[in-house]
């Protein structure tokens, strides 16, 4: 067990930056997640941590020991890979036994450590088998197990869920939670999938064109986003966002734009009072849209009118594109909702959930 | 529909069978006329006594080329070269072409232009290797390997004209102009390797040896099947650069099966005895292949 120090990290592949002033601490026993589009930088930052690829300036720390110039087979982790890594001319006990072989483990104390692993992993019926005859999941389990049996400071997660179906993903998310829950061990999870980030990190890491954007727990980066960035990249269906005017009316602020006049609730004005007469980005989560007719109301509602589009039945809820004037709106609504295409409708936004942005920068006002 | 029987084939697809048929009927006739026709007429040839010394006492011979061949000691010590030769490259071919392709897996500086040097040998005609190697390279004090041997103070050496010395030659030069075959074949197979079982080999093995040992290697075994039976068929009947290099001499010190059965044929003009000989070295090439593609399919 150790934690995991990166401070002032970067990696340019030639001239090109890819990673950028990369500083985290990771604590001893956390599942930290990095998260971002593809590009972003984040499987560059995990190899980094593995040592397949060399620093070009900063440092990396895992336990106290500075990593820069550690070969990583000396590292003491245990990498998983995208598409499983396995040795394809070896069985799967050979594959698990591999590295303690290396290591001159006796040979008694490599088939227990199998043994122990493979019924953790219910894999024990295929020690015989090799990679080629098991299923997708069935390579992810050897894979994990293949890492867990070394017992290693840090476990790092290079995609390993993004080759399997939807069904066994959502079911291998949980077991590697559960593994987690049960050794401990500090952890570093790389996805491009917001929800498996969500879903799995005790913290998440943010990342766009190599830069971290947000480091926090998931609920506060869905709730909070700092930027135009996580906002938009974290949720799905993705924030709304609305190119819209801060506006003086009488005593109260509102967000302008063509067709639509939300007002800003009197708690938040404050924040955004130096933006009046400035242009600002809305940020509206689909779920903060709700019909104007629905009874759970509260006092901070703004309504609008707009044309139902399309209406997108998802069994839990239903998916409603709505648009006003320019602007296209997605919102999330109570599945037995009844809505028809080409319907004018009223809806109402919670505006103390909205989010307002600055246009330039895309920092978070409120 | 159901009245259709379903081997009975369409107008159009017989019609397509006949176009097939006539448009590598051309190919396949040349091809019969320059391979199987020359190979029939070799089996044939070998059952006759064929001595253009002795016209007179040709005629049908039966076995007794085959015979005389057992009883015949320049055969089995041609039979010996053959093994020797061809062992010996092949390994020196394998073992030196995976190490150079493992070195130009990994990369470094200015190996584009080194790539294209290290295969320059196998572009050059035999023949033209056979006499450069002669001429530029083992020449007495002249020649590049033999001025080497005596800077480094090994002193010049009878490359070509000891007898010992004549089958070292020859084999150098064959492992010199085909080891680039089997550098090109090993490298093509390491880059087709998937990477990711490489990573994780960084982090699970102790040293670069293990890691080639028992992760590489077997990934690549196929390869290096291919590679030894490919340079095994055609070691087995090398000639063009023994012929040019040593003509099968000093004596008989390099003739080799193949170069037994030209100079039977056409310096002592005994064309049925060199026809059997051919025949066994046919037979011999086939054979060994067939052996090494059942290894291989066993593995």
């Amino acid at each position: 067990m150790a934690e995991v120090i990166l401070r002032n990290v970067c990696k340019l592949f030639g001239k090109v930056p890819v990673v950028r002033d990369f500083s985290l601490n990771i604590a001893d026993g956390e599942f930290l997640v990095l998260v971002g589009p593809s590009g972003c930088g984040k499987s560059t930052t995990l190899r980094l941590v593995a040592g397949l690829e060399s620093l070009s300036s900063g440092e990396i720390y895992i336990g106290d020991r500075l990593v820069n110039d550690i070969h990583p087979r000396d590292r003491d982790i245990a990498m998983v890979f995208q598409n499983y890594a396995l040795y394809p001319q070896m069985t799967v006990y050979d594959n698990m036994a591999f590295s303690l072989k290396m290591r001159k483990v006796p040979k008694r104390e490599i088939d227990q450590a199998i043994r122990r692993t493979s019924e953790l992993l219910r894999i024990d019926q295929l020690l015989d088998r090799k990679p080629g005859q098991l299923s997708g999941g069935q390579r992810q389990r050897v894979a994990l197990g293949r890492s867990i049996i070394r017992n290693p400071h840090v476990f790092l997660f290079d995609e390993p869920l993004s080759n399997l179906d939807a069904k066994l993903r959502i079911a291998m998310r949980a077991e590697l939670l559960e593994l987690h829950q049960r050794l401990m061990t500090t952890a570093i999870y790389v996805t491009h999938d917001q929800l498996e980030a969500m879903t799995m990190g005790d913290r998440i890491v943010v990342m766009n064109e190599g830069v971290i954007q947000q480091v926090d727990h998931p609920e506060t980066v869905y709730d909070h986003p700092v930027n135009l960035f996580v906002a938009g990249f974290i949720g799905s269906p993705s924030m709304n966002f609305l190119d819209c005017r801060i506006l003086q009316n009488g005593d109260s602020l509102c967000a302008a734009t063509d067709g639509l006049r939300l007002k800003i609730p009197a708690g938040k004005q404050a924040r955004v009072q130096s933006y009046v007469g400035r242009d600002a980005v809305l940020g509206i989560r689909p779920e903060h849209i709700g019909l104007a007719s629905d009874p759970a109301r509260c006092d901070c509602l703004a309504g609008f009118t707009a044309v139902v589009r399309v209406v997108e039945s998802a069994g839990s809820e239903k998916i409603v594109h709505a648009r006003v004037e320019d602007h296209s709106l997605v919102a999330r609504l109570d599945p037995h909702t009844r809505l028809k295409t080409g319907e004018t409708v009223e809806f109402a936004v919670r505006m103390e959930t909205v989010h307002i942005f600055d246009k330039v920068t895309g920092q978070t006002l409120m | 529909m159901d009245n259709m029987a379903p081997s009975k084939k369409a107008g159009f697809q017989k019609e397509r069978e006949r176009f097939g048929y006539a448009m590598v009927s051309p190919s396949m006739v040349f091809l019969i006329a320059v391979t199987t026709l020359p190979l029939v007429s070799l089996l044939a040839m070998s059952f006759f006594r064929i001595d253009l010394t002795s016209p007179m006492d040709n005629g049908w011979a039966g076995v007794e080329n085959y015979t005389e061949i057992i009883k015949d000691h320049r055969f089995w010590h041609s039979m010996r070269l053959t093994a020797v030769y061809t062992t010996v490259t092949v390994v020196l071919q394998v073992m030196i072409g995976l190490a150079l392709a493992m070195a130009f897996f990994r990369g470094f500086r200015g190996q584009g232009a080194m790539r294209v040097s290290v295969l320059l040998p196998m572009i050059l005609a035999p023949v033209v290797v056979g006499l450069s190697w002669r001429t530029l390279i083992l020449t007495p004090e002249y020649g590049i390997l033999d001025y080497l041997s005596i800077l480094m103070g090994f002193g010049s050496k009878p490359w070509l004209v000891h007898p010992s010395w004549a089958l070292v030659s020859v084999i150098l030069i064959h492992t010199w102009q085909w080891t680039p075959f089997a550098f090109l074949v090993f490298l093509a197979s390491l880059n087709a390797m998937p990477l990711e079982p490489l990573e994780a080999a960084l982090l699970d093995t102790r040293n670069s040896w293990q890691r080639f040992r028992f992760v590489i290697l077997p990934m690549i075994r196929p390869a290096v099947y291919i590679v030894i039976i490919i340079r095994t068929m055609v070691a087995l009947r090398a000639f063009a650069a023994i012929f040019s290099a040593t003509g099968g001499g000093p004596g008989t010190a390099t003739e080799i099966l193949n170069l037994y059965a030209y100079r039977v044929s056409f310096n002592s003009l005994n064309l049925g005895y060199g026809a059997a000989l051919g025949t066994l070295l046919l037979l011999l090439t086939v054979g060994i292949s067939m052996v090494f593609f059942r290894m291989r399919k066993a593995n």
